[in-house]
């Protein structure tokens, strides 16, 4: 500290406004804490501002003319020309800006103190900020949570050059369709925006280091990505030579991962240690007693709602509630050909883990309303535990994958069993029906598929 | 900052948990070295435990009336020493991103099947769901399950009836302890009882002159001294009544000494101090531990070291009127002699009807390792040293 420096005394003191510190903010300001949060760019951070929303804003805008084009059989007409970008940019601006202004509006409500600028420990119990050139505020907090989040990885033999080479936010950004596009990664992100660049008409080249698509997810799914990916019109390249691939593309896009926001921080002022990777914290997301971590500057999946979930937890343990993060299930969700999602384990970590398992397999090939939507391509495969009957894993492919998830994580985090979920009435005709179906399948007593030699 | 985690020590003989029954500071408050933190309620005694840290208390893992296995960490202080190391020692103070054990609450157990409105609530009431076994399909751990845990009562099927309405007492301490023995007790031992009525006339007046002696010496003879003596003889010559069961082991363990149980009556319930090798005792030295261990059972004072070890139990109800009755054996002992006031009764002597003092006794033995003969046995030994007390050796 500097002798003579103002400092301003603050209670809980949150450090990003991301979807983890936005909701910690709430939280702990429900549960009667005073809060400040400092905020360097837009509340919301990346996922409401330049991830989540405004992919999956494409994402929905490219289905929905794949959509109109696989039932053109049926006597959908076809599209006349190419879409309006300028336009479809201008109403992703116009929904990023109304949830960012519902986030401002929820914070004041809760009477947060929101402070814009740069953060940086000077002390043990004391943050700089940096507001503008100019100003700087000093804040001692009671708490503190960092909420920073992350940004994009980089490939040493692909940097960004931010106009043709660019990581994938920038690539939600444009105004025109690029003609041609290379996508380099093998993730959601990857595949999400070369299936929607795709769809949109642009000759999409994916192409990845490894050799399979979605590696960290089941083998299955990883196989359903790479058929979709080539359905949507999307050349897969996989183990691919990313330099060569990259001269030949109008525009390229990079994903490799996310890189976790620290060291603008100055840990070590705050006797903090700067992790090789990620924070590792304990349940309550505590660093120290009143040092916390969310997020994806934590060790774990970078989902925003992982982060929301753990902001809601470190809430409620500043707001002296027994709060843990305990979270079974984290469900993934891509919005990709087709959807793509999961939940629990996969069947390797099931075996990795021990765990004695039995699948229940559903082709959506057997589905009512797969057939009459034409989309028939995917499949529900749950996994269960055989000593109690208790579904751990949920992997599944095709249309609503990623809203039927949330049935499988809920089940995951009840200890629902096979008998559960196929003694639970699912409406008629939807996607769901597939779980149920699933789980007969499991149990050896299939109505719609033909019964397979038990397990 | 160095936190000391404070663990419940064995306050017991494989004592595997004891309930809070009071704290004695609060969170946030500045502690000494040795001062006392906190009460705890063991299924015997109450025993005050001390901080062997100075500092400040920053979390209690247990509420009143929790209950916390031996071992794992009752309150945690923020300690003073370490403190002042840290401020002054940069280097120390760069090791605390190192994440702190989530011992306060381990329901995390991967393998545990558990909703998350339950794994609140085992947060919430302290319960580690590791330990808690779930009554639903596969295991799965109910919201009921977790309470039940949390107040220790054994798990029960619902009642048959629905309860009258009524002032609720919760079931803690001393009492739970006796609810759960009790009931251990009366579910796994094939209890036979023998009634016998005793010709006390000689041992009363044994007893009474006793008394007298001690008395004049300004001291005190207990009643059940002397009974305690006429059961560890009758052992001598019975040691399968000296014996417990190793269900698990399927084993019958003889034992050494005979350790002979009070049953005492005291403001919070039912304690049984016990008399350590009551057979090697002199009758002098009997009378003093009877009436040492009696009466700090019943000033809620009794060590643990008196209350553990028995190998049998002696109730003696005389005082309180009492007649026959049956016993329900306290494991893993096997026996329990139970004794009623003496009384004059028309018995039968030479042919004529005569008053005598009578002595009721009931022997109650466990019939998976004492059979009818033996127990018949033991039972006219004890009856002969009582109506023979010469035989006492005193």
């Amino acid at each position: 500290m500097v002798a003579g420096d103002q400092s301003d005394p603050v209670d809980c003191l949150i450090l990003g406004a991301g979807p983890g510190g936005y909701v910690a903010a709430l939280r702990a300001a429900q549960l009667g804490r005073s809060v400040t949060v400092v905020e360097r760019a837009s509340l919301g951070g990346v996922c409401l501002n330049e991830g989540c929303i405004p992919s999956k804003h494409l994402a929905r805008f490219a289905a929905a003319k794949a959509t109109a084009e696989r039932l053109a059989p049926s006597g959908m007409p076809a599209f006349s020309g190419p879409p309006d970008m300028a336009a479809f940019q201008k109403s992703r601006a116009a929904a990023v800006a109304t949830l960012v202004k519902g986030v401002a509006t929820l914070l004041e409500a809760a009477g947060v103190n929101v402070v814009r600028g740069n953060a940086r420990f000077v002390g043990r119990t004391r943050v700089c900020v940096e507001i503008g050139e100019e100003s700087v505020r000093y804040f001692d907090f009671k708490d503190v949570v960092i909420a920073t989040g992350s940004r994009a990885g980089e490939l040493e033999e692909l940097p960004f050059d931010g106009d043709r080479v660019v990581e994938p936010s920038r690539a939600l950004e444009w105004d025109e369709v690029p003609a041609s596009l290379l996508v380099a990664g093998d993730d959601y992100i990857a595949l999400e925006i070369a299936v929607a660049y795709a769809r949109l008409g642009s000759k999409v080249t994916l192409a990845t280091q490894g050799d399979r698509l979605l590696a960290d997810f089941d083998k299955d799914l990883s196989a359903a990505a790479l058929r979709g990916a080539r359905t949507a019109g999307v050349e897969v390249a996989v183990s691919a030579d990313l330099a060569a691939l990259s001269g030949k593309a109008e525009r390229v896009v990079v994903s490799a991962g996310r890189r976790p926001n620290l060291h603008d921080l100055d840990l070590q002022a705050a006797g903090l240690t700067m992790p090789a990777k990620l924070f590792t914290v304990d349940a309550q997301l505590r660093l120290d007693r009143h040092m916390f971590a969310i997020g994806d500057v934590t060790e774990g999946l970078p989902l925003a709602h992982r982060a929301m979930m753990q902001g809601r937890v470190a809430g409620d343990v500043l707001g002296g509630k027994a709060g843990a993060f305990d979270s079974r299930a984290i469900p993934r969700a891509c919005f990709t050909e087709p959807e793509i999602a999961a939940v629990g384990l996969t069947e390797a970590e099931a075996a990795a883990q021990g765990i004695e398992a039995s699948l229940g397999r559903f082709p959506l090939a057997a589905l009512g309303r797969a057939v009459l939507e034409s989309s028939t391509a995917g499949f529900a495969k749950l996994i269960f535990a055989i000593d109690g009957g208790a579904v751990i894993g949920a992997h599944l492919a095709g249309p609503r994958s990623t809203e039927l998830v949330a049935e499988m994580a809920l089940a995951i985090e009840m200890g629902a069993t096979a008998e559960d979920l196929a003694l639970t009435v699912h409406a008629h005709p939807t996607f769901a029906e597939a779980l149920m179906e699933a789980a007969e399948v499991n149990l050896g007593r299939p109505i719609h598929v033909r019964v397979p030699a038990k397990r | 900052m160095a936190r000391y985690e404070f663990r419940l020590p064995d306050i017991g003989e494989g004592l595997a948990e004891a309930e809070v029954a009071k704290w004695l500071v609060a969170i946030g408050d500045r502690v000494s070295e040795d001062q006392p933190m906190v009460e705890m309620m063991t299924d015997k005694a109450s025993v005050e435990l001390t901080s062997p840290e100075a500092g400040v208390i920053i979390e209690q893992l247990a509420a009143e009336g929790g209950v916390v296995k031996t071992g794992a960490i009752l309150y945690v202080i923020e300690t003073d020493g370490q403190l002042a190391a840290v401020s002054a020692e940069p280097e120390a103070a760069a090791t605390r991103s190192e994440p702190r054990a989530a011992a306060a609450v381990t329901a995390e157990s991967a393998g545990v099947l558990a909703p998350p409105a339950v794994r609140k609530l085992a947060r919430e009431l302290g319960v580690d769901l590791a330990g808690v076994k779930g009554s639903g399909p596969g295991g799965r751990i109910s919201a009921e399950d977790v309470k039940r845990q949390s107040t220790g009562a054994p798990a029960a099927p619902a009642p048959a009836h629905e309860a009258a309405p009524g002032r609720r007492v919760k079931l803690r301490g001393v009492q739970k302890r006796m609810a759960e023995t009790m009931a251990l007790s009366a579910r796994t031992i094939p209890h036979v009882t023998g009634f016998h009525e005793l010709d006390a006339k000689d041992f009363a007046e044994l007893a009474a002159r006793l008394r007298r002696e001690a008395e004049s010496r300004g001291g005190r003879f207990p009643f059940d001294a002397l009974l305690v003596r006429a059961v560890a003889i009758a052992m001598r010559s019975h040691p399968i009544f000296n014996s417990s069961l190793d269900e698990e082991r399927g084993e019958i363990v003889m034992h050494e000494d005979v350790n002979v149980g009070v049953a005492t009556a005291t403001p919070d319930g039912l304690i049984v101090p016990v008399v350590a090798k009551a057979e090697t005792l002199t009758l002098a030295q009997l009378a003093a531990e009877v009436d040492r261990v009696t009466s700090a059972a019943r000033e809620g004072k009794a060590s643990v070291s008196d209350l553990k070890g028995g190998t049998i139990t002696i109730s003696n109800t005389g005082a309180w009127r009492g007649g026959l009755g049956t016993s329900l054996i306290r494991p893993p002992e096997v026996a329990l002699v139970a004794f009623g006031r003496i009384e004059a009764r028309a018995v039968v002597r030479d042919g004529k009807v005569v008053a005598r003092p009578v002595m009721p006794m009931s022997v109650t033995f466990d019939h998976r390792i004492i059979d009818g003969e033996q127990g018949l046995g033991f039972a006219l030994t004890l009856r002969g040293l009582i109506e023979s007390p010469e035989q006492l050796g005193i």
